[in-house]
Formats: C-alpha cells, sequence, structure tokens
C-alpha cells in the first residue's frame, strides 16, 4: 500500500499537543521556581481568548453577512452570466482554432500513429450565491425545474471542460480521448448546514501523434 | 506532471495506444483527504455568498488529486510496474470544508 504521511498542520490538534505539554509539566517544580502563573490560571486564559475571539467573529458575521446578500442580490445574476459567456468565448477560439474539439469519449485509438500518452485532468469548483440558493429553496416549494442551480452547474461543467482543454494544449497534447466528467458535493467549511457548492472535475487521457 | 515526474505512463483508457500490455498487476490505489487552513475556509465562505467559483477549493481539490495519483504511482511502482490503466477518480464530502480523493487503476506492465 502507498505510504502515508501523518504530518501536524490543523490548528486544533496543534492547540491540544500545547494543552497537553501544558498538563504534562510538573505544578510541583512550577511552585518550587516561584512561577507566577500556575495551570488553572493559564486554561483560563486560553478560553477567555477563545471567547474573545468568538465574539469578534459572531459580530463581524452579523455586520459582514446582510451587506454579502445585498450584494450577492445586486450582482450575482449578471457575474454568472458574465462568466458563462467568457468561458463560451474561450471554447469557441480553442474550437475555432484547431477546427474541432479536441476532447472526446471515445476509448481507444481508430489511429495508429499515436507517440505517447498521459493523463490530464482540471476541475472547478462552483457555488451559487446565497441569494440563488433562497430562490432556489422557494422554487423547490412550488416544484419543476430549479433553473438557477442548474445554470450553475453547468457554468461550472463548462468551465472545466474549458480548462481541460486548455491544460491539455499546454502540455502538448493533440487530442484527449476517454473524457469522463464527475460532479462531487463540496460544502465550504464556513457555510452552516448542507451542501452550499459543487465540484465539477473533468478528465482523460490526452494523446500525440507523430 | 506525474507521469513525467514518475517516468511511469498513467492513463485512463483500457489499453495504451501503441504499446502492448505483457503483465498485470492487480488493482492500485491511493487516497488523501486534506484540508485549507481556516483563513482560507473563511474566505471562501464569504466568496459563497456572493457566489461564484471558489477559487481557493479548486486549488485544494487539485492539490489533493495530485497527492492521490503520486501515491497511487508509487504503490504501482513497488510492485514493479511501469504503467498504470483505466485510472478513475471518486470524490466524497466527508466533512465541510474538507476533500477525499481517491484514485485507482490497474497496474500493468508494458512493452
Amino acid at each position: 500500500m502507498p505510504t502515508h504521511n501523518f504530518q501536524i498542520r490543523n490548528p486544533v490538534t496543534i492547540l491540544l499537543t500545547i494543552f497537553i505539554i501544558v498538563l504534562s509539566l510538573d505544578p510541583v517544580s512550577a511552585q518550587s521556581s516561584n512561577a507566577s502563573v500556575n495551570i488553572g490560571e493559564l486554561i483560563g486564559i486560553l478560553l477567555l481568548i477563545f471567547g474573545v475571539l468568538g465574539v469578534i467573529w459572531g459580530l463581524i458575521w452579523m455586520f459582514a453577512y446582510p451587506i454579502f446578500l445585498l450584494y450577492a442580490l445586486i450582482f450575482s445574476g449578471k457575474n454568472l452570466d458574465n462568466m458563462i459567456l467568457k468561458t463560451v468565448e474561450r471554447e469557441r477560439a480553442i474550437i475555432s482554432k484547431f477546427g474541432k474539439d479536441i476532447l472526446s469519449n471515445i476509448d481507444g485509438g481508430f489511429r495508429k500513429d499515436v507517440i505517447s500518452s498521459g493523463i490530464v485532468w482540471a476541475g472547478a469548483v462552483y457555488g451559487p450565491s446565497h441569494w440563488h440558493q433562497l430562490l432556489g429553496k422557494l422554487y423547490n416549494w412550488f416544484g419543476g425545474s430549479i433553473d438557477i442551480f442548474q445554470k450553475v452547474i453547468s457554468a461550472g461543467r463548462a468551465e472545466s471542460m474549458q480548462r481541460l482543454r486548455e491544460i491539455a494544449i499546454e502540455e502538448g497534447w493533440d487530442e484527449v480521448i476517454n473524457v469522463r466528467i464527475d460532479t462531487s458535493p463540496m460544502a465550504p467549511a464556513a457555510g452552516r448546514k448542507g451542501i452550499k457548492a459543487v465540484e465539477v472535475f473533468a478528465y482523460g487521457t490526452g494523446i500525440k501523434y507523430s | 506532471m506525474v507521469q513525467d515526474v514518475e517516468g511511469i505512463i498513467v492513463v485512463n483508457t483500457e489499453t495504451i495506444p501503441g504499446k502492448l500490455i505483457t503483465e498485470s498487476f492487480g488493482v492500485v490505489s491511493g487516497s488523501t483527504v486534506r484540508a485549507k487552513h481556516i483563513g482560507r475556509d473563511i474566505t471562501q465562505g464569504f466568496k459563497n455568498i456572493i457566489g461564484g467559483e471558489l477559487h481557493k477549493y479548486t486549488e485544494l481539490l487539485e492539490e489533493s488529486r495530485t497527492e492521490a495519483l503520486s501515491r497511487m504511482v508509487s504503490d504501482a511502482i513497488a510492485r514493479g510496474a511501469n504503467a498504470v490503466v483505466n485510472v478513475r477518480f471518486a470524490t466524497s464530502a466527508i466533512t465541510p470544508g474538507a476533500a477525499e480523493l481517491f484514485a485507482y487503476g490497474t497496474a500493468v506492465k508494458i512493452e
């Protein structure tokens, strides 16, 4: 099996480590050396710092959230349309340059003059704005198609396929065969409940002709 | 990319065009769970409110995919293979802000 390296990079792990080190210090020797701070006080200070940080964060969130939501209400639809337009433009530029779409879904070669091959992949994480999520919830009550979410996901899909084309050209492949497109939920850590974003991932085998 | 660094061919087709597969070493796999630090999570949380692409999470998934793929490749090398065919990726949302990436394929020897 592959080797797995375990590294301490998580802040919680680091804090727990510090906590355990503090606890493992000998209180008797600390008293004998006339240390001014004991363990109880240290824990109290740590808890206080956490509490203050939590309150500050809550205040920032309380004031910033309505502003961001208002921004989303006004601009998110326009921004999404612009993103789709840009992706389509890049796609057209590449297709007109090569005369055809370099991605294809077929497996294997109909041409025998392939000299090298290798995997290429590209992904994009797209999420609907909170305003769109609110609208989506509203649409969900009435049923039918929820076009806003469909738009976001297809924007992500077009973007990741376009990135696959660009990366393949950058790495020097002539064509990409056996393209697979995968979609998976990706929840941002700061989000509350549920899935708020989706990751679209495209991969395939780049081939080069002699 | 991976195939240049490790010197072994990685493809997601069943065969490698122009090469002959002579021996199979079974399924090789590599997986990883990665997360971004809390500052990035906060900025991405704000970005999610206004919608659009979450660039740092795209980056995170790219890093973790590279890691999973390189673990898979080192597994293949340990088995004495010089190519991995029919590679597939799987993703699962184990916890918010983190991604579990899994890459698997068949290690083979080619001529």
